[in-house]
């Protein structure tokens, strides 16, 4: 593009402004990233000193093939699509029904929306400590209505922890799909939607042939988001109930090999080399479904929108 | 006049129908946002009842409402989990890290918005795909330990000045504003530097905003690096002191809970206040996906 | 002339670098001090510090505290940076013995392997403790490495002493008799017993004693397992999965899993359960949360022979080792000359209530006098022995922690049989390795 503020010297002006913004990126985000690609092939234990030797495909080995750890690793695997899976269709279609309930212009709008978006905010930390409060066995409002039906659950002790996770990583991030689909249902000009009611096409015609291919731009930012958010997400699980047989995620496996985990007082081997193995393979994970959903989208978005 | 009253109303807007008649739909649809705000405002609300009871109040019935509110608990909390040392950390990282950030940032943004820089393309990918990237904990680790920047308070700002997804807000928002700006700007001897600072940092203020609030709550929220690369407890920000703070107060829950309630508190009244530009700000960058 | 000029000024230089060196030697020096979060032992570094400091003004000490469960990172990451000097480490335990092929040699070993711990043989103040305990616990080929403070205990049971004689309960020697006793609280609607299964950890710990008791040398144990003389689905191991199981779910009050570590002992003095397996640390607890309330502390029995249940199974706690990279060795030899004298090593004790390493001092407490009848018989448990084989699978460890409602198993030969084919898998990959 023509650029307006001079030419020869000063034309190398906006390349120099970026550099910093670049170099930070590079050198703390981008460098480390592909950094993780060559440790992995290396047993790295993260103890300085220690000698560092190239082992080549022995981690991506040991993490897929060896043993039944490696049954365990893809256990691991499939339960962190499992957690995807869950956390994506009910955050996508709970933010959905919300924001389309949030723009009709009835009274008190402000305030759920400033409600639902409120553990955005909170972060991690105190999402997970809200909750952890919130279903306390020994008398908690969760328990203690169990109580009233007569039933009883272990909650985040037992084997429903996995399903707790999955509602509190809802209900933390609901806010965000809910505010990309607000945004998103406010930029349809209104003309559309009502020459179509005038048209005669009832509530449900008008959302399915109307609004939803105008909303595909933010279906798409939210899918992916939802998607590769959910994946990668594990910071929930160890504020929640930490690292238990069962209920691990790829993420909280890298996390828990490269720092080591400790239970009472002895920690596993520290064993970075092999975490960045498996970060290696989550990469790959994220990847494959990343693009793959990224491909599709764009397909929709090109036949519906053009 | 049946039939005038009838063809008044069709011919009337679908906002005025909506007002002079409750709906079914509306029915429905609070019914459906007031079993959300049960299960949105329960938690809160019990995190705010238990930071004001006795920690026997507490052992014997968790959701009783509390005879007096035990202020103590907060003072409690506040000297037990040193908040205002903490907190004051936090406001260091938060405030530091995202002004280089934005900086940086915006001049970034602007030439790749405007595609003054060849290749343009390229590097906004790479800030698309950093969504993609793998885990990056261990070799920063190891770049961090060779700065010689462990355990200090730079070596953790740096970490915290890159945050792909603002860029990505910058570029969309940027795209907006016109580009007879930067000609006659030009035309009239301002020089590039000059431009973006004073006439594009202005105009892009509320994707600004909305960065800004975003990259500051985050790194507010930030728990995992702080952890890794923090060890002196002089250095910790807030969320690193709640956690060590609920290591030894565990089971104290009502002065925990009051703690929980000094932590969020910052971040409830920045966003109350800035509301508005975030949703602008996504309204305008993030829906272009 | 110029040759008396040469010479002068070499004398004066010579001169000045010597003092240079004294006047060094007694600029203020900074201390830096890694421990973990313990109260009672927080204290007690606290006030030592100080007390060092006033006798030696020249030397500070800078104390930095973290969760137990962060302790290890930590002390990597600020070891890998040159950012320490003193170090708190639990005793050196689980190497790689010679019947454990492949296997991953443990953090210390790499430390001391990668010149990260100072060499503390000969030292004067190694003649304080007693050598056993410095080769057991701080020793690696030869030299000394660490000097441990103390051992705790993890096997044993504490229990309310005013229940037990409420409802004419005696101490249970043998397992028939601890589920008898525990019929009794539950038929009084009592629970029997309480841990902080939110935790994790603390179930399959509080149930250490029971595996000690049905396989009192532990060494052998791990032995056996590595070799396939035992086996996690084998007559003995059955019975010990069995009782686990009832362990879990008979005994544990229900909620226990999700009760966090530190509020068992507070429940268990506050009257909720009649007993509590746990450490022998919990005891400064249990006296914080009721000072008036009556305990005791048996070991576990978890055998039918009565014989069996008589030891107790525990570990060397924590220790104290000192960077290799300290820019101020002498001062941090010091720093450990002061803090292994009787005097105040018998102070730390009070406080901590380790079990002694030091000859001389004595635990002269309540615990003391629980634990003395059966102190000979101290035997390092299965937990310090242990390194998994690699590619072995999640389930193979004795942990009570796998049954329900803690995790997802029911029946204890399915979780034998599984936690034999894992181990197999991990023993078969070294050994074709």
């Amino acid at each position: 593009m023509r650029y307006p503020f001079g030419q020869q010297r000063q034309r190398w002006t906006p390349y120099l402004l970026l550099l910093p913004g670049m170099f930070f990126y590079v050198m703390v985000a981008l460098g480390p990233s592909i950094a993780t690609s060559f440790y992995s092939f290396t047993d790295a234990r993260g103890i300085s000193g220690a000698p560092v030797n190239w082992v080549g495909l022995d981690n991506y080995d040991e993490f897929l093939f060896q043993g039944q750890a490696a049954k365990d690793n893809l256990d691991h695997l499939k339960r962190t699509l499992y957690f995807c899976v869950a956390v994506s269709t009910v955050q996508f279609s709970l933010g959905l029904l919300v924001a389309l309930l949030l723009t009709q212009g009835l009274p008190g709008t402000r305030f759920f929306r400033t409600l639902f978006f409120m553990p955005v905010i909170l972060g991690v930390v105190i999402q997970g400590l809200i909750w952890t409060l919130f279903l306390y066995p020994l008398g908690g409002p969760v328990s203690e209505v169990l109580e009233r039906l007569g039933m009883y659950s272990e909650l985040l002790g037992g084997q429903d922890a996995f399903w707790w996770v999955i509602v509190v990583q809802i209900w933390s991030n609901m806010g965000i799909t809910m505010m990309i689909f607000i945004a998103g249902l406010q930029s349809i000009p209104t003309e559309v939607t009502e020459a179509a009611q005038i048209d005669g096409a009832n509530r449900w015609q008008n959302f399915a042939h109307v609004t939803w291919p105008m909303l595909t731009p933010s279906v798409n930012t939210n899918l992916l988001l939802n998607i590769i958010g959910s994946l990668q997400a594990w910071q929930l699980f160890l504020v929640l109930i930490g690292y238990r047989n069962g209920t691990q995620v790829l993420g909280y496996v890298i996390y828990a090999v490269g720092f080591g985990q400790t239970s009472g007082s002895v920690t596993t081997v520290f064993r970075q080399g092999y975490a960045a193995a498996a970060s290696m393979v989550m990469f790959a994970l994220v990847l494959v479904i990343g693009l793959s959903t990224q491909y599709i989208l764009r397909r929709r978005e090109e036949r519906l929108l053009g | 006049m049946n039939n005038i009253m009838k063809n008044h109303a069709n011919t009337l807007g679908a906002g005025l129908l909506q007002r002079v008649r409750i709906s079914p739909w509306h029915l429905a649809s609070y019914a459906i946002l007031l079993a959300l705000t049960v299960v949105y405002l329960g938690p809160l609300l019990i995190m705010v009842n238990t930071s004001f009871m006795t920690t026997r109040e507490f052992m014997r019935d968790a959701t009783s409402i509390p005879d007096e509110l035990q202020f103590e608990n907060f003072s409690e909390a506040w000297h037990k989990a040193n908040f205002s040392q903490y907190m004051m950390n936090s406001l260091i990282y938060a405030g530091s890290a995202t002004v280089i950030y934005v900086i940086t940032a915006v001049f970034l943004s602007f030439p790749i918005a405007r595609r003054y820089v060849r290749g343009w393309n390229t590097l906004f990918t790479l800030f698309v795909i950093a969504l993609f990237l793998p885990p990056a904990l261990i070799p920063q680790f190891q770049l961090i330990l060779n700065l010689g920047l462990y355990n200090t308070r730079i070596g953790y700002i740096l970490l915290l000045v890159t945050n792909p997804i603002g860029i990505i807000i910058l570029v969309n928002s940027m795209k907006s504003i016109p580009r007879e700006l930067d000609e006659a700007a030009a035309i009239d001897g301002c020089s590039y530097f000059r431009f973006v600072l004073t006439i594009i940092f202005p105009l892009a203020r509320p994707a600004i905003a909305t960065v800004v609030v975003l990259h500051a709550i985050g790194i507010w929220n930030e728990l995992i690096l702080a952890t890794i690369y923090l060890t002196n407890q002089d250095y910790y920000p807030i969320t690193r002191g709640m956690i060590v703070f609920q290591g030894v107060y565990g089971f104290n829950w009502p002065v925990l809970a009051a703690g929980i309630m000094i932590m969020a508190l910052p971040m409830v009244i920045l966003f109350l206040f800035l509301q508005r530009y975030i949703i602008s700000g996504l309204t305008g960058g993030a829906v272009k996906g | 002339m110029r040759r008396m000029h040469a010479f002068t000024l070499v004398f004066v230089l010579i001169l000045s670098l010597v003092m240079g060196i004294q006047v060094q030697a007694q600029d203020n020096v900074t201390l830096r001090v890694l421990i973990h979060q313990h109260p009672p032992m927080v204290e007690y570094m606290e006030n030592f510090s100080d007390a060092f400091t006033e006798k030696y003004p020249n030397i500070k000490i800078d104390l930095s505290v973290v969760n137990a469960n962060d302790l290890s990172t930590v002390t990597q990451t600020r070891l890998t940076a040159e950012d320490v000097d003193i170090i708190d480490v639990f005793g050196f335990s689980n190497s790689v013995q010679p019947y454990m092929k492949g296997a991953t040699p443990p953090n210390w070993q790499v430390m001391i392997e990668s010149d990260l711990l100072l060499d503390l043989t000969g030292q004067s103040f190694l003649d304080y403790y007693d050598p056993v305990a410095i080769r057991d616990s701080g020793t690696y080929m030869d030299k000394v490495y660490e000097i441990n403070l103390g051992r705790v205990i993890y096997s044993g049971i504490y229990y309310n002493k005013d229940m037990f004689a409420e409802f004419g309960v005696e101490v249970p020697t043998t397992w028939d008799e601890l589920v008898a006793a525990c019929d009794v609280f539950k038929g009084e609607g009592i629970g029997c017993m309480t841990q902080g299964g939110g935790d994790g950890w603390p179930i399959f710990v509080g149930a250490y004693g029971l595996l000690g008791s049905l396989f009192p040398d532990q060494a052998a144990y791990v032995e056996g397992l590595w070799t396939g003389d035992i086996k996690f689905n084998d007559e003995q191991s059955l019975v010990m999965w069995e009782r686990m199981k009832v362990y879990a779910q008979d005994f544990m009050e229900r909620g226990a899993s999700g009760i966090p570590g530190d509020a068992a002992p507070g429940r268990f003095a506050a009257g909720a359960v009649a007993m509590y397996p746990a450490g022998s640390w919990r005891a400064a607890q249990i006296d914080a949360a009721e000072p008036d309330f009556e305990w005791g502390y048996f070991p576990w029995p978890g055998s039918d022979n009565v014989e069996d249940n008589q030891h107790w199974f525990g570990k060397y706690d924590m220790g104290w080792s000192i960077a290799a990279s300290t820019p101020h060795p002498e001062e941090a030899l010091l720093f450990l000359e002061e803090f292994s004298l009787p005097e105040n090593y018998q102070a730390f004790i009070d406080a901590v209530e380790f079990i002694p390493t030091q000859p001389t001092a004595v635990l002269d407490s309540h615990l003391g006098e629980e634990i003395a009848p059966y102190l000979p018989n101290f035997l390092v448990g299965y937990e310090q022995y242990w390194v998994t084989p690699t590619g072995a699978g999640q389930w193979a460890f004795p942990y009570a922690s796998f049954f329900e409602p803690f995790n997802e198993w029911g029946d204890p030969q399915e979780l034998a049989n599984r936690a034999q084919a894992d181990l197999q898998t991990g023993l078969d990959n070294v050994s074709s390795d």
